[in-house]
């Protein structure tokens, strides 16, 4: 479990840039949290603070139920990190950087070498690990970077845009390994900028914005927030939609506004009416050919959107 | 934070900083540079006072001829052969040859018994050459067989034995008139001085000036003057092996101070340059931890190839003048050159946690080194000049503690400390050593807290 209160970074100095002000979440025991914000939110400072790296300038932030200005170490033992930017010791090859991080943990050398190398077998490094890591692609940093996150079995995984640059099986497999790591039991706290990733892996997302956070709740109860009181919109479509079929449907009750697109029109109608068997009828019997008719969903994508006020930072 | 804590991760860390720098290109162009410049310079400073090529000055065998007498009044020449030190040399040939009107005569070549002594019976000879051949080196002498006989036979050499730059040591060998060994009593200017060995042979120090020598054989007593040339206090010669060490340490102050900037300027920073300071920060390791175990690690990858060139430096000194420099001088080095490395490696730590590129850590590096060993001496010698213009003892009182500001000069002030008070230059006795002794350990408190303190402010941002 991760609690953050009142987390406030102010970076360089006293009078330098607010980063993060007054950030506040909760990361249940045992769920994967996604952790999304345009560029330059703060997310990656977040991380930071949580990974015991940077010292917060205010707030409180227990892991485990340890407090991290308090007993960072016992924090530090059970967390595995995954930075943003993957970058290792470039003389050192990936097995002998994870026998140095594994050095801190007091695993045992062997224990670790046997570890390690499963690990990079495992992530697809196998042939790779006696290489030195400047020979490295940008994906097998990304693979070295979770065998070290997971090198001694930590119980919480703090990870910066982990899938960002996986290829789409990586990105695949990364997937179902957060999902058996989360069944396992791990709690997992997982910035990224793909909303698609996050929609499929996590039920509660915080979302962060110039350092505030806007919102912390499920999918579910997000959209359903987000939705209440906006506009239903029917995309419908069909071919030969002809102009009396389009007053047809300005006409049905409740409906605000038609607009003809490519592929037929957009129907807008009021908040909470079903609008769609009048719509159907109006324009087939306005001599269209429908073909599909269908309630725009709210994705995360919108929510986003709409939380961050068109994202950017 | 309890003691454990304020370790945690210093051993991981400083193990991983070893090894990296010992296998890093600049390691090893710095241990050549300083292996170059101490062995070379132990070579070359040793070399230059020993003269006839031979190291220190000193020839590889003496030979020390007496005229004796056997019973009957045959004449005896009597040839001891032994090192400078009175090693007798055993199995040396010694050529005996006749010097009369008409030209040498060769008489018999014999090999030294195991005392390093050819006794041979020449009949009534007046005048004998006794040649010995080492090598390429020729020591030749003559006897004469005076027709008064003495009771006892002195010889003696002069030079400087125990290679401190001067020569004021002496060597004599006695033997009876029969030319056996027997116990001679010497004494300089009236204070015995010892008793010659099983061989016949002592070696003992005389004053500068002019000095009356006694010899006592059997309460008969036979005198002679020597003579120390060279005024007190006058400049000490190369050829001493302390004088030497003393000249390396100067030179290795620069080098080593340079060697400790140069592996440590970026030992913070590039981890941050190179991103891998937030994975590192994120191991179970304290702050402290990781900085004390950067250092160490520094420290030792500096030290190691320090130590040993150092040690070369001495071994060469011993070699080429055959003497070694004073153990507790030569172990003053070595541990100085320690300190003086530990010194620089923190200074470059806290520049390098302030550095935010290697061109800065670059930068901040060479700029303290300049700082300490060019522009802080000459700053303090031009304020001090103007300022005790005519006042020599003030100047240097001020250069004393001046020097206490900069780390090079503090190993400088103890080297000469260190070094054995014949050798230390003008006034280099007059200094209180609790003064640098206490800078040097303040520099070393001050710098690894301000490394420890900057590295926990600015650690990884
Ligand atoms: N080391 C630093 N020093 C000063 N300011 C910083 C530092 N790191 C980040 N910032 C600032 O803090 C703010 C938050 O940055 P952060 O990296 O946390 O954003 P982010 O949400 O991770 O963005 P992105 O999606 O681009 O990764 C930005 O305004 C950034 O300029
Ligand atoms: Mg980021």
């Amino acid at each position: 479990m991760i609690e953050v209160e009142g987390l406030t970074k102010v970076y360089g100095g006293s009078h330098g840039a607010r980063a993060l002000d007054g950030v506040t979440f909760t990361v249940p025991e045992k769920s994967i949290f996604g952790f999304l914000g345009p560029n330059g939110a703060g997310k990656t400072t977040t991380i930071r603070i949580l990974a015991t790296v940077l010292q917060p300038t205010e707030g409180t932030i227990r892991i485990d139920g340890h407090d991290l200005g308090e007993d960072p170490l016992a924090v530090k033992e059970n967390l595995g990190l995954m930075p943003d930017e993957v970058l290792f010791y470039p003389t050192l090859t990936g097995l002998q950087q994870l026998l140095y991080y594994a050095s801190f943990y007091g695993i045992r050398r062997a224990d670790a070498r046997k570890r390690g190398k499963e690990l990079l077998e495992q992530f697809g490094l196998g042939d790779e690990m006696a290489k030195k890591v400047k020979a490295y692609s940008h994906g097998m940093k990304k693979r070295l970077a979770l065998a070290q996150c997971l090198l001694h079995d930590p119980h919480v995984l703090i990870m910066d845009e982990p899938a960002n640059g996986l290829d789409p099986g990586g990105m695949r497999y990364f997937r179902d390994l957060i999902r058996w790591l989360n069944g396992q039991g791990k709690t997992i706290f997982l910035s990224s900028h793909m909303l698609y990733e996050v929609e499929q892996l996590c039920e509660r997302v915080g979302i962060i914005d110039h350092g505030h956070i806007v919102a912390v709740d499920t999918i579910a109860d997000l959209s359903a927030r987000l939705t209440a009181g906006a506009p239903t919109v029917l995309r419908v479509s069909a071919a030969g939609v002809t102009d009396d079929g389009i007053r047809a449907v300005a006409a049905i009750p409740g409906v605000t506004n038609v607009e003809r697109t490519p592929l037929g029109v957009d129907v807008t109608a009021k908040a909470g009416s079903d609008v769609s068997g009048e719509v159907s009828r109006a324009l087939v019997m306005a001599g269209a050919a429908l073909r599909e008719l269908k309630a725009e969903q709210r994705s995360l994508e919108d929510l986003f959107l709409a939380l961050t006020k068109g994202g950017g930072a | 934070m309890r003691a454990p804590e304020f370790f945690r991760g210093m051993r991981q860390v400083a193990v991983q900083e070893l090894l990296v720098n010992l296998k890093s290109l600049r390691l090893i162009i710095m241990a050549l540079v300083s292996a170059l410049v101490i062995v070379g310079g132990a070579y070359g400073f040793s070399g230059l006072g020993s003269g006839g090529g031979f190291p220190g000055g000193l020839p590889p065998v003496v030979v020390w001829p007496h005229a004796a007498y056997n019973a009957t009044g045959s004449h005896v020449a009597v040839v001891w052969v032994s090192d400078p030190f009175g090693g007798p040399q055993a199995g040396r040939t010694v050529d005996l040859e006749a010097l009369g009107p008409n030209g040498t005569v060769p008489l018999a070549k014999i090999a030294t018994d195991g005392n390093g002594f050819v006794r041979h019976d020449v009949g009534g000879t007046d005048v004998i050459a006794a040649t010995v051949t080492v090598g390429s080196f020729q020591t030749g002498t003559t006897i004469s067989f005076p027709p008064q006989p003495q009771n006892f036979t002195y010889d003696i050499i002069q030079g400087d034995l125990d290679r401190d730059g001067s020569d004021d040591e002496m060597a004599i060998h006695v033997v009876n008139v029969s030319g056996d060994v027997v116990p001679a009593q010497i004494a300089v200017n009236g204070t015995s001085v010892g008793s010659t060995d099983a061989h016949g042979y002592l070696q003992f120090d005389l004053p500068r000036g002019d000095s009356i020598v006694n010899v006592t054989v059997a309460g008969e007593t036979q005198t002679f003057p020597a003579t120390v040339r060279g005024g007190s206090g006058g400049p000490t010669f190369a050829s001493g092996p302390d004088t030497v060490l003393i000249i390396i340490a100067a030179l290795s102050g620069f080098i080593v101070s340079l060697f400790g900037v140069v592996l440590s300027f970026d030992a913070v920073s590039k981890e941050r340059v190179q991103g891998t300071m937030d994975l590192l920060l994120s191991r179970p390791a304290s702050r402290s931890g990781i900085l004390l175990g950067k250092f160490l690690g520094a420290f030792a990858a500096v030290a190691l190839p320090v130590t040993l060139v150092n040690l070369a430096g001495i071994g060469v000194i011993a070699a080429v003048s055959g003497k070694s420099p004073t153990g507790s001088f030569a172990a003053a080095f070595l541990g100085l050159s320690l300190l003086l490395i530990a010194t620089y490696v923190l200074l470059q730590l806290s520049l390098s946690t302030i550095a935010k590129t290697s061109g800065t850590a670059i930068l901040f590096g060479v700029l303290a080194w300049l700082l300490f060993n060019l522009l802080y001496p000459i700053i303090t010698f031009v304020i001090g000049a103007a300022l005790f213009a005519n006042d020599p003892a003030g100047y240097f009182h001020f250069s004393l503690v001046s020097g206490l500001g900069s780390p090079t000069q503090v190993y400088f002030l103890l080297i000469g400390l260190a070094a054995p008070q014949s050798l230390a230059g003008s006034g280099g006795t007059a200094v209180d050593p609790i003064l640098p002794e206490a800078a040097a350990v303040a520099w070393i408190v001050l710098l690894l807290l301000l490394a420890l303190w900057t590295f926990h402010k600015r650690g990884p941002e």
